[in-house]
């Protein structure tokens, strides 16, 4: 008698599967790509929605990702975020329409002063950079115990819009329990994840190819569903607020950044 | 080469480049997939069929975020699984999912004699049986890796949780399934 997986394998061209309609996909007249393109150079406040989405999907993904070692754990925990290597990540889902902040997960549009007043705790901010073109907060259920803030630069000097967020930085803060989780990401082929130390503090540079990225909320859970890929991201611990700076940058210039929040 | 099939990632460059037809090839080549991956999801030819024809159109309008040198079906089966659970949340139902055997199934190319055919049905009846009594996330990932016939990877993308998570709910359903098993055995 055949093991049970043997036998179910076995089921497998026995099953009687509803027959398969022949699909009819409506597709655009015009290519699909060469529109969205057009699109999206006539209305440049979409990439700015894409930019942010895309940065917020990035730190979920990148805790989803994550099946730690007992070391790595260690090594991450006060970065609240799990990273996974994995040898084919997968492709995430197409980003939802929408604007921006509902795209990447990103919470609720505020203001810096109105998300200040939510958080009991002081939102840095980048002065090389003027103020955000939006903000964005997050609170428990669907945020980290300690809250979220993230904030939107759509279109900076010095810093091109990327691809996959559509604007040129995204930073999100966020604090929480000590072992909660807020970031999950998974790594792929051509992601290098490098140790830096921001301000004294321990932190961590990826970059190379996009990576996976997902938020978790306050339960821990990520929902694999707002998985997005992110660009290169610097992670840091700031006295107890986990920091994270994504755009299509370079090191020296995350790390300037981050040396000059206040 | 004349006459080779084209690969996905020339059937996507086309595409990109608005070539609509080398996108049907590339719902021909995944329809059935696609389809049976909803199904087992809603339990409905009809939303399976609405499901991946959506997820099918969803995917075209973002071929040009595809990550370049993946494998197309993963990450089709995801969108489309997706689109398929929506379906089932936004209606607030979801029809049992029975699965049934094809009638006069014969495995392998000889033909075992009459009592042997019957026997192996009867076995192959009672074991789907057991399986369609099982809960429906126990159901779920044992069709899907074991009747679809989904790689560890596509069984993570349809069910949308991670490959870790496939394996451990994978063990669970095969110790629950051969539990009941046991007991069919002993009754």
């Amino acid at each position: 008698m055949p093991d049970l997986e043997e036998q179910l394998a076995a089921l497998a061209p026995a099953i009687d599967w509803p027959l398969t309609p022949t699909l009819k996909v409506a597709l655009p007249t015009h290519g699909v790509v060469s529109r969205e393109a057009a699109r999206r150079g006539r209305r440049p406040a979409n990439n700015r929605w894409i930019l942010a989405a895309a940065a917020a999907l990035l730190i979920v993904a990148t805790l989803l990702a994550y099946t730690p070692s007992r070391e790595a754990i260690a090594r991450w925990l006060n970065l609240h975020t799990t990273i996974q290597r994995v040898q084919n990540p997968p492709t995430p889902l197409p980003l939802p329409p929408g604007p921006l902040g509902e795209r990447l997960g990103l919470g609720t549009p505020t203001t810096l002063e109105n998300a200040q007043s939510q958080l009991a705790w002081k939102i840095e901010v980048p002065p090389s950079l003027g103020q955000p073109d939006e903000v964005y907060v997050k609170e428990p259920p669907d945020g980290p115990s300690g809250g979220e803030v993230t904030l939107v630069y759509a279109q900076r000097p010095d810093f091109r819009v990327s691809g996959q967020t559509g604007v040129s930085v995204l930073v999100t803060e966020a604090r929480g329990k000590v072992n909660e989780v807020f970031f999950q990401k998974m790594l792929g082929p051509g992601v290098t994840i490098e140790d830096v130390t921001v301000k004294g503090r321990p932190g961590y540079w990826i970059s190379g190819s996009p990576h996976d990225f997902v938020f978790a909320d306050a339960n821990g859970d990520a929902h694999y569903e707002r998985l997005r890929l992110a660009t290169n991201t610097l992670i840091f611990d700031d006295n107890g607020t986990v920091i994270r700076i994504e755009g299509d940058m370079t090191k020296s210039q995350a790390l300037e950044l981050a040396g000059s929040l206040s | 080469m004349e006459g080779r099939p084209a690969d996905d990632s020339e059937l996507i460059t086309r595409a990109l480049r608005g070539d609509s037809a080398a996108y049907e090839e590339i719902v021909q080549r995944y329809q059935q997939i696609a389809f049976r991956t909803a199904y087992v999801i809603t339990g409905s030819s009809a939303d399976a069929e609405d499901a991946a024809q959506e997820g099918f159109v969803k995917a075209y309008r973002a071929l040009d975020r595809f990550r370049p040198g993946a494998d197309l079906r993963p990450w089709l089966l995801r969108i489309v699984a997706n689109e398929a659970r929506n379906r089932v949340r936004s209606s607030g139902r979801r029809r049992q999912l029975e699965l049934r055997l094809t009638e006069g199934f014969r495995p392998g190319d000889a033909a075992p004699s009459p009592e042997a055919v019957a026997l192996a049905s009867d076995e192959r009846q009672r074991l789907l049986a057991l399986v369609n009594a099982l809960s429906d996330e126990d159901r779920t990932v044992i069709a899907s890796r074991y009747f679809l016939e989904l790689s560890g990877e596509e069984t993570a993308a349809a069910l949308g949780i991670p490959e870790g998570t496939v394996k451990s709910r994978l063990s669970r359903a095969l110790a629950r399934l051969r539990a009941r098993v046991e007991e069919a055995a002993n009754a």
